[in-house]
């Protein structure tokens, strides 16, 4: 598009040295010009022949994770996501939604260019020029210190780039925030790691070699912080070694998608995950030899009461963490959203440090440091209502927000959409008109990923350093334009030291100069001697990482057990039933829900397609005369949602469950106005670590007299017997 | 003959006059009165008929091509098929009218290789059901293609690909058996047809004489002819019959031969024909009691001694049906194979339980309590009522083994259920639409009477007295050559 | 081998799901679709069960409350030698390859009896009711090596045969023979657990022969003689 560079074909594969590759990986066509063309059968470029597959490495965006792709296009068009089979995070393996991250690139809705709202939440505008966008942008950088910065949670060169932009601008640090982020506590696991072993890192969990691994509510195989790889490391875990099968409890509320795989799934009563860990350890110390530390020094019974758990249970899995080789608890998202969770974590992280898995394989495990850039942490819903307040407060002018729909994830009872109002300029670079958009002054789109330049650095998930590149598969579509790139231009408009603070010509410019220091490390799998060829092998490889796994590092956790833990009991508002809210497992946050083959995938445990479901334990809908497919109204606190009820078994009585990720008011024809969105429910409350506590809230059902029939993959009589429904 | 005899006193006349309202055939009337009969029923194109017919045309247009072409448009998914239940309504309905058409061969090939006597005056109502009834039934298999555009495909014609239709498809075999049963059946109903065409030829004038003469081929009534045709009819009658058993045998391979649980059984070849008899002798009933009711002189050729014979024959295919069933049922159940007692779980008490229950009414319980009595046999418009009722029950029966053995398999993840929709109910009626207008059309072109038929037997009923009883005497005419 | 010299036995493709790797997630689902240009179908039609899904993940709840489990089936066609759809189509729009050993669904021959669907055992056949929507540009990403189906035929799991032919001919032009795991269909390829592996029978070191001698082989309803090319490896479970 703006710079073809002339360098041939040849030129390119021989500095990278393609000649022999084991992959049929084409990045050659990276640095000699900026974007794959698609060009007429007559005048195809030399890469490009009719019928003949070109694969382009790159990075899945669909969630922080951070996979390795390989795009297989055919005569300019993206036709298949695969694996990068070299990656580390995810070996060529993929889930749902990369696969259908083609289904972003190609989504019939997608924004077609710059556009100015004729007001906030009005469909109704005009189209812009891109001068005339990067002008709105200098404009509302020249707030200086009233310019906020929202991006998404993945690690990206966008989120390096803005904060040395905010930076230049003194306005505050960029905020890194999505709706994941409401599930996965990465506050609370740092704070954590950081009370057990004095260091805040986001902890690695190394599922493949552990021999049993007990998980307080992670959903690691769904969406928690990386599901490919801890996917994979499950199978590991089951078959990949040769007569060790592992083992795997899961102690949660509901049954999520990865405790369905469990050998072992208890229904913990939502709160009292920390204590049972505690009562775990006592029961696993007394077995080993008897040493209760401090930490442990709980009433096993009372606690198994508490949680109503058998005794019984609760000693053969403290026997098996006490004997097992490897034993891993897991702390998950699901435990720690609650008003204790900071706590609870702790009192996991507490059964690992008496286990001694630190560091080892098989524990919990520290990546290095990032190799470019240092690492800045995600926000925490906390840091969500200090922004809040700090509009409502009208300190911030201009709200950029890049890679994250606040509107849609934000609990209700956070009031983002009302602070809103308050900022005088809102832009959003979403390449699609999601629900933040709606709300925004000007929407200045930016490539769908599949289109776009950039790196990632993975920061869980794999066992050494990756910096995975990001390249356009094919010619962006539409007048999109990367923001990295406006907001340079921009950059330049605002003129004096913001401009010298960014001197890159664009952001592939950038993106060089930030990998320049990695050229001739000799821990990468390969080295170059300029950076062109570093370039070009960036790219074909689809990233940069070490060849060996990081060096073990070791940590002495063993002070957390020396003095009393204390998990006190879980706040709950007024309500019937306790509410679990996770995220779709195939449509993520979502983000996804815009794409037709993920809203056509089954969600495994339920096999709905298309719609949301609320979960009720049979028995509850017993009591409540509710049957699969009644219309429910569930009322909390902070708002109320009507869900069709699907009568589940694997979810206490006291409990139902939602799924984040449908009820979108914006984002295209396919999401639109399908089913209903659970943060409509949540409020504002948080834990220690400032990390949401949704566990807090509790809702009632009411039973509206209507019915609509789920789309259902299984069938009702089949699965769960005669009379259920019709 | 009965001009012949002589009653000797006024209780032996009343006991005449008696047997003869009784019997059609002991009834004796002239020749040429009966073809004068004959013949003003069919010229009677009275404004009524005409009505129905532009009626029943105006209706098979739209509710059967028309609905069928808007489908072939749309897709078959305004059906109301769905995975795993791929087959519905249409398969239904092809097997119903293929049972339907077995009505005719039975009456005039079976009961006349008996000499069942009383098959005579409406042999070729019954024929002329079996011809329209397959031509409803030849639909089908064109309806319910994905793509009826192609169906040429299933014939074996030569072509540049050298690719051949495949011989293992039940399929296949189905598309040979209805078009030999549909050929074999239309010439057994055309030879017959023919002296009462040259009859027709010779009573008429303008445009039907000249259509008449066509068809007639020339028939002058000569012994060389009629001997030609008798043996002609009398090859046909034993040729048509392994066709007519073949034909519905060779539809219920279409499910027995397969792997599905609730079709794969061995006993569907002689239970569809049981079946297949039910509904086709039901409908005779239903037909003759119409062509009664709304056509000239039908009183004297058709009376309730018919309807009683009739109404026989139904009680025992009835009692043999519930037989069959009871076999399949019963064993199936025995066998104890889990998806089998899904399978008949369903059927007694899943959503398809109403339908079910109906079959086994329809089928069994009404037919077999009525007729035993005899006053409910003999009265034309109670046996119209049963004929309906035991064809509702038989649709029922086709119904619950297509949809309902396919609702139920052997992963209950991937159980289903059917519904039909408005398209498909709409061309399944739009087919007894055609049927109807076929036939209404057919009963003013065609002698409904096979006149000569009628006269052979009278001429070979005569009366015999022995002692003091007066008796009907039959001498065989049809073996004499 | 394929790619040989024509003379030496035919690749026999088998496809080994271990089960007890399987959870479930549903990449396969989605994979399968991406690279078959398999219609997506919406809602209404999903609700009235006629999603297009050529595989799909069979859930079964076992025991009840504290004792529940869930088990996984991931079920396509399951490629039987001795296939019950390939008799009953009267114009050989399925049969079997002689070359690959499965089972093929000749779109443009199909005429939509759907007799075949009817007779699997397996459920592992689809109906394309309609003409299915792709809106512009979605069409872009259509698999050039797959045929998009119109309405009125069947469809259903391939084995990803063009990915098949790809690496036979890739490996005939290379004058080799096909390697173990350079064909992977889309389901075997994106499973992140790696539950799904591929590959040639005939190769008597192939992780499938390897992977299949365990004793927790199974086939689905192998009872009925239909010779699936699935094999399925039991899901173990630890009691607690």
């Amino acid at each position: 598009m703006s710079q073809e560079k002339k360098l041939t074909r040849r030129d390119v594969l021989k500095l990278a040295g393609v000649g022999g590759a084991v992959a049929a990986v084409l990045s050659g066509c990276g640095p000699m010009s900026r974007y794959v063309r698609r060009k007429p059968y007559t005048d195809m470029p030399e890469y490009q022949l009719p019928g003949e597959s070109v694969y382009f490495a790159t990075l899945c965006r669909e969630c922080p994770a951070g996979c390795g792709l390989l795009v297989r296009t055919v005569e300019g068009r993206a036709i298949k996501v695969e694996g990068n089979p070299q990656h580390p995070v995810n070996r060529g393996r993929t889930c749902a939604r990369a696969q259908a991250s083609l289904q972003g690139l190609y989504d019939p809705d997608r924004l077609a260019g710059p556009w100015a709202a004729q007001k906030r939440g009005s469909r109704a505008g005009r189209s812009l020029s891109w001068d005339e966008a990067v002008q709105v942008v200098a404009q509302a950088l020249q707030a200086g210190p009233g310019v906020q910065f929202l991006l998404g949670l993945v690690p990206d060169h966008l989120a390096d780039l803005v904060s040395e932009i905010a930076t230049a601008l003194g306005a505050p640090e960029p905020i890194r925030f999505g709706g994941l982020a409401l599930f996965e506590a990465r506050q609370t696991l740092r704070q954590a790691m950081q009370a057990v072993i004095g260091q805040d890192a986001l902890p690695h969990f190394d599922i493949a070699n552990a021999t049993f691994v007990l998980s307080f509510g992670a959903n690691f195989m769904e969406t928690w912080l990386s599901p490919v790889a801890f996917s994979r490391a499950y199978g590991h875990l089951r078959r990949g070694r040769p007569d060790l099968r592992g083992l795997f409890v899961q102690l949660e509320p509901r049954m999520s998608m990865t405790a369905a795989s469990a050998d072992k799934w208890a229904a913990v009563k939502p709160g009292t995950e920390g204590r049972v860990a505690l009562a775990i350890g006592r029961l696993a110390a007394e077995m080993r030899d008897g040493v209760v530390p401090p930490a442990f020094d709980v009433d096993a019974e009372t606690i198994a009461a508490e949680a109503g758990l058998d005794m019984a249970l609760l000693e053969k899995i403290a026997h098996y963490f006490a004997t097992s080789p490897r034993p891993l608890a897991i702390p998950g998202g699901a435990a720690l959203a609650h008003t204790n969770g900071l706590e609870t974590a702790q009192a996991i992280l507490a059964l690992n440090a008496w286990a001694g898995n630190f560091g080892l394989p098989g524990g919990v495990q520290v990546l290095p440091a990032a190799p470019i850039y240092e690492d800045r942490n995600a926000a925490s819903l906390q840091d969500m209502a200090d922004l809040v307040r700090r509009m409502k407060a009208g300190q911030v002018k201009a709200l950029l927000v890049h890679g994250t729909n606040p509107v849609f994830e934000l609990p209700a009872g956070l009031g983002f959409a009302e602070a809103l109002e308050k900022v005088d300029t809102v832009i959003s670079f979403s390449p699609f008109y999601d629900e933040t958009a709606a709300q925004a002054d000007y929407i200045f789109p930016d490539h769908t990923p599949l289109e776009s330049w950039g790196y990632q650095k993975a920061r869980v998930g794999t066992d050494r350093m990756v910096v995975t590149a990001s390249q356009p598969v094919v010619v962006p579509l539409y007048d999109t334009k990367a923001t990295a790139d406006v907001l340079l231009a921009a950059a330049q408009a605002v003129g004096g030291e913001v401009a010298e603070a960014v001197p890159y010509q664009d952001e592939v410019d950038f993106l060089q100069q930030a990998l320049a220091n990695l050229m001739d490390s000799p821990d990468g799998i390969y080295t170059a001697v300029t950076p062109k060829a570093f370039w070009g092998r960036f790219l074909q490889h689809g990233g940069w990482w070490t060849k060996e796994p990081a060096a073990v590092q070791t940590f002495d956790a063993a002070a957390i057990l020396q003095q009393p833990l204390e998990v006190p009991a879980p706040q709950f508002d007024a309500g019937e039933f306790h509410l679990v809210v996770y995220p779709h497992p195939i449509l993520g946050d979502g983000a996804g829900a815009n794409r037709p083959w993920l809203q056509e995938t089954p969600e495994p445990m339920t096999t709905v397609m298309w719609n949301s479901w609320v979960e009720v334990n049979p028995e509850t809908a017993r009591e409540l005369g509710l049957r699969h497919d009644d219309i429910v109204e569930i009322r909390s606190p902070y708002g109320r949602v009507y869900a069709a009820v699907y009568v589940y078994p694997g979810i206490r009585p006291d409990t139902v469950a939602l799924a984040f990720g449908q009820g979108h008011e914006a984002l295209g024809r396919w999401a639109e106005g399908r089913g209903v969105n659970p943060a409509k429910l949540l409020g504002p409350h948080t834990n220690a670590a400032g990390d949401l506590a949704w566990g807090r809230v509790r809702v009632s059902l009411r039973k509206t007299g209507r019915r609509r029939p789920l789309a259902r993959k299984e069938h009702l009589v089949g699965v769960y017997g005669d009379g259920v429904a019709q | 003959m009965s001009s012949e005899f002589h009653p000797r006193n006024e209780e032996e006349a009343r006991r005449v006059e008696e047997m003869k309202r009784e019997h059609l055939l002991l009834d004796h009337r002239p020749r040429a009165e009966m073809n004068d009969m004959v013949m003003e029923a069919v010229e009677d194109t009275s404004r009524e008929w005409k009505f129905a017919v532009i009626v029943l045309g105006l209706l098979t247009a739209v509710t059967l091509f028309g609905a069928w072409g808007y489908m072939m448009l749309k897709g078959l998914g305004l059906a109301g098929i769905r995975r795993p239940v791929f087959w519905g309504l249409f398969i239904v309905a092809f097997v119903f009218w293929i049972g339907i058409s077995h009505a005719g061969t039975f009456v005039s090939a079976i009961l006349r290789v008996f000499k069942a006597e009383f098959r005579r005056p409406f042999t070729r109502a019954a024929e002329l059901m079996t011809t329209f009834g397959l031509a409803a039934a030849g639909l089908y298999p064109l309806i319910h293609l994905g793509r009826t555009w192609r169906f040429y495909w299933m014939m074996p014609y030569p072509n540049q690909r050298w690719l051949w239709p495949n011989w293992r498809s039940p399929l296949l075999w189905d598309f040979f058996a209805i078009n030999t049963y549909l050929i074999g059946s239309t010439l057994y109903l055309y030879m017959p047809l023919i002296p009462d065409l040259a009859m027709a030829r010779d009573r008429s004038t303008g445009w039907r004489k000249k259509v008449y003469g066509l068809l007639a081929l020339g028939w002058r009534g000569t012994e060389q002819e009629w001997k030609h045709l008798q043996k002609g009819i009398q090859i046909f009658a034993w040729a048509i019959m392994p066709v007519m058993f073949s034909v519905h045998t060779i539809v219920s391979w279409d499910f027995a031969v397969s792997m599905k649980l609730g079709w794969h059984s061995t006993i569907f070849g002689p239970y569809f024909i049981i079946g297949a008899l039910l509904s086709g002798i039901a409908a005779v009933s239903v037909v003759l009691f119409t062509v009664r009711a709304t056509t000239k002189n039908m009183r004297y050729f058709i009376r309730p001694e018919h309807f009683d014979a009739l109404g026989k024959l139904l009680l025992i295919i009835s009692l043999s049906w519930a037989y069959f069933f009871f076999n399949e049922f019963i064993l199936e159940w025995y066998g104890g194979e889990h998806t089998i007692k899904e399978i008949l779980k369903f059927y007694m008490f899943g959503d398809i339980a109403p339908v079910w229950w109906t079959m086994v009414t329809c089928n069994f319980f009404i037919p077999g309590l009525l007729l035993w009595n005899r006053k409910f046999r003999r009265t034309p418009w109670l046996m119209f009522l049963l004929g309906i009722v035991v064809n509702i029950g038989m649709f029922a029966e086709r119904y619950v083994i297509v949809t309902g053995a396919l609702s139920r398999n052997r992963f209950p993840f991937d159980w289903g259920w059917y519904e039909p929709r408005l398209v498909e109910v709409s061309i399944v009626f739009g087919t007894f639409m055609l049927f109807f207008f076929l036939y209404t059309l057919a009963a003013r072109f065609l002698p409904l009477i096979p006149v000569w038929e009628v006269e052979e037997g009278q001429h070979s009923h005569t009366w015999r007295r022995i002692g003091r009883a007066i008796l009907p005497a039959v001498s065989d005419l049809e073996s004499l050559d | 081998m394929a790619g040989g010299n024509g003379h030496e036995e035919h690749t026999k493709w088998v496809m080994v799901i271990d089960l007890d790797r399987c959870n479930g997630c549903g990449a396969c689902v989605t994979a399968c679709a991406m690279e078959n240009n398999v219609a997506f179908v919406g809602e209404d039609e999903n609700a009235y069960g006629r999603g297009m899904h050529w595989l799909r993940l069979q859930r079964y709840w076992e025991g009840e409350g504290d004792d529940l489990r869930v088990r996984y089936i991931p079920t396509m066609c399951q490629q039987c030698s001795n296939a019950p759809c390939e008799p009953v189509c009267p114009v050989y729009a399925t049969l079997h390859s002689e070359a690959e050993e499965i089972n093929l669904q000749v779109y443009n021959r199909c005429i939509g009896t759907r007799y075949c669907a009817n007779n699997c055992p397996y459920i592992a056949r689809t109906f394309n009711w309609f003409d299915y929507e792709w809106p512009e540009p979605l069409n872009f990403q259509l698999n050039p090596d797959v045929t998009v189906r119109r309405r009125g035929i069947m469809e259903k799991c391939t084995f990803c045969i063009q990915r098949i032919r790809r690496a036979e001919e890739d490996a005939k032009a290379e004058g080799r023979e096909v390697y173990d795991g350079e064909v992977q269909p889309a389901c075997a390829q994106a499973c992140p657990t790696e539950a799904i592996v591929f590959g040639n029978w005939r190769d008597p070191n192939s992780r499938v022969r390897q992977l299949a001698a365990s004793e927790r082989a199974f086939k689905l309803e192998e009872a009925l003689g239909t010779e699936p090319k699935v094999i399925y490896l039991a899901g173990g479970r630890h009691e607690f």
